[in-house]
């Protein structure tokens, strides 16, 4: 930069200078900042995740009532208590992810415009897509999976106290004993489920992230009162549910459909039988999933949501 | 314009140059060029359209008319300017839960000519601690941390818009100073805008004036001398002195200063005491004076 052609680079192809920032780097740099502002995303999933293994301790099994009971001794009743344990012990993980998923999506490109930090993000050289896609994947893609891991583990933490207080016991012998291929089969269709959930819910989090580059003020009111009303409009003029049951599939019960996974057959239960998440992962028809056209034009609304927010941040202008 | 045998080519170029936010037009048809190496004062009262001229330059809004950044569209090439153009767009749009640290992570990890070196050592010139959050620091600590940051960046132009907006004075010159000692170089342009014009006038190398979305002024400062002269008149040799058609005059004790433009120090020596105005009292007078 130092010779005399530098004073003429005006004119120059600033490329042939530019030397880039990976765009890994940059990404990875963009999703290490999401968590230094929202602490939420990982310090609420951390207390969840230690408060379930917890629950190991203060359980006591011996007040409860095994009156029909499944048979413990039955290996098959041991392996499908084994598995829905496990299965069970997510559940609260997933539901407060949820949450704050749902609420760091609403905040996201909110924020940076209330305290004017857009015009610092703004002022270097990151593009409003890779902005706008690194908060969509935090939310969308890396909490659920975080998630995943942390209940994984905690699981096993949970698992591990509860033997040790059997052993010591402390609790009556209700040990499920631990096998390593239902642990596998039931982590593998956690994986499954939170992979379709991911696609599913994609839509659902677009939207969330255009809200939120969008409204001037009131997130959660402009993100929950206008399908409110829609609903409340149709059903009053026009006696339907359409929207409702649009929006409640989209948002909720649609992804069971989409999975394929009936957790409880009849047959089964009626002969006192625990079912094994195990043998379900045998059951399930993965491809399945990703055959459903619901799912796929979830995904195309997601990304045209999803270019509708880069191009708000891109052009507007009243900061 | 041609300086030996080089071309330069203008850092920043605008031709026509318009914006309007509803009936208002706060840019109308504006028309400059600003030369790498110089550093210019875009000066103007509030509403005057320097915030707009601004954000068309750095690609944040939508204008009419041609404007070429480092020969770069700012509305279409945004992406690729920012690798050369850096802006502190105001103070205070530091996050305040920010830590000092991360700041310095953040900027090393996405732009490619950050030297983390440089923006520590400035730090520890200072009472800022890298453990620190932006809100535990004060208004003159984060405008440091900001020039900090953009210091340590090798840009080719730099965009400051009221910089030291609320700082006390220690706080100003010496953010002026280190812009100067520490930064400024032939291969670099910062253009700036201030209220302060007093404080940072010898610093300028080139100012452009701006009233009402027009450019009112646009000289480099060695030239100004030439152009413009102040004369302080007796009260006897003022009628005289109007025939010579100031465009600005205003009463100081007794005499009259009167603003000219295009005269020769020949005509105007007779009617008083002479002398090249001050960038601010040119300001006024061009501000205030009907041309």
């Amino acid at each position: 930069m130092s010779t005399p052609e530098a004073t003429t680079a005006a004119s120059m192809p600033p490329a042939s200078l530019t030397t880039h920032q990976s765009s890994v780097k940059v990404m990875g740099t963009l999703i290490r900042r999401e968590f230094w502002e929202h602490r939420s995303l990982w310090i609420a999933p951390l207390i969840v995740a230690v408060l379930m293994s917890l629950t190991a301790f203060p359980i006591h099994i011996g007040d409860m009532d095994f009156e029909g009971a499944p048979n413990f001794g039955d290996p098959a009743n041991r392996i499908g208590t084994f598995t829905l344990m496990i299965w069970a012990h997510t559940v609260p993980q997933y539901l407060i992810m949820s949450i704050v998923a749902s609420f760091y999506l609403m905040d996201c490109l909110y924020t940076e415009r209330k305290d004017r930090s857009i015009l610092f993000w703004k002022s270097l050289p990151v593009s409003d897509a890779t902005t706008v896609l690194s908060k969509f994947l935090v939310g969308l893609v890396i909490l659920p999976l975080g998630v995943y891991v942390l209940a994984a583990i905690s699981g096993v933490l949970f698992l591990g106290i509860w033997s040790m207080r059997v052993a010591s016991q402390a609790l009556p012998d209700i040990s499920v004993g631990w096998n390593t291929v239902a642990w596998l089969k039931v982590q593998g269709l956690m994986l499954y489920g939170v992979v379709v959930c991911i696609l599913w819910f994609a839509p659902v989090a677009a939207t969330l992230v255009l809200v939120s580059a969008w409204v001037r003020k009131n997130v959660f009111l402009w993100t929950t009162l206008p399908p409110l009303i829609a609903i409340i409009i149709e059903k009053a003029g026009f006696g339907t549910r359409y929207i409702a049951h649009l929006l409640g599939y989209r948002t909720f019960y649609g992804v069971w459909d989409v999975l394929g996974i009936n957790p409880t057959p009849p047959e089964e239960v009626h002969h006192g039988r625990v079912v094994s998440l195990a043998n379900l992962f045998d059951n399930v028809e993965m491809g399945k999933a990703f055959l459903n056209i619901d799912l796929w034009l979830g995904l195309a609304v997601a990304a045209a949501l999803l270019v509708a927010a880069i191009r708000i941040r891109r052009y507007r202008d009243d900061t | 314009m041609n300086t030996g045998d080089r071309v330069m080519s203008p850092v920043i170029e605008a031709r026509g140059l318009k914006k309007s936010y509803g009936a208002n037009q706060a840019v109308d048809s504006v028309s400059f060029a600003i030369q790498p190496g110089r550093i210019v004062g875009l000066i103007g009262p509030n509403g005057a359209g320097k915030t707009t001229l601004f954000k068309a330059i750095l690609g944040l809004t939508q204008f009419d008319g041609e404007l070429r950044v480092l020969g770069r569209d700012p509305r279409s090439e945004r992406n690729e300017l920012m690798q050369d153009v850096c802006f502190i767009a105001d103070v205070a749009v530091l996050p305040r839960w920010l830590r000092v640290s991360q700041a310095l992570d953040f900027v090393a990890g996405v732009h490619p000519r950050f030297d983390r070196s440089r923006a520590t050592d400035f730090l520890r010139k200072t009472d800022i601690k890298m453990s620190s959050r932006v809100r535990e620091l004060s208004k003159g600590m984060v405008t440091q941390l900001h020039l900090a940051l953009i210091l340590a960046i090798d840009a080719r132009l730099l965009v400051l818009d009221e910089p030291t907006l609320g700082l006390d004075l220690l706080f100003r010159r010496q953010f002026y100073d280190t812009l100067l000692n520490d930064y400024f170089d032939k291969e670099r342009t910062i253009v700036l805008t201030t209220h302060q014009v007093e404080e940072i006038e010898n610093l300028l190398t080139d100012v452009i004036f701006i009233n009402r979305g027009h450019v009112v002024l646009d000289t480099s400062v060695d030239a100004m001398p030439e152009r413009y002269l102040q004369v302080t008149v007796t009260s006897e040799n003022a009628a005289r002195a109007r025939e010579l058609k100031p465009f600005y005059e205003r009463e100081v004790f007794g005499r009259v200063a009167m603003f000219f433009e295009g005269r020769s120090p020949e005509e105007l020596a007779p009617l008083g005491e002479l002398r090249t105005p001050s960038v601010a009292d040119l300001f006024v007078a061009k501000m205030q004076g009907v041309s």
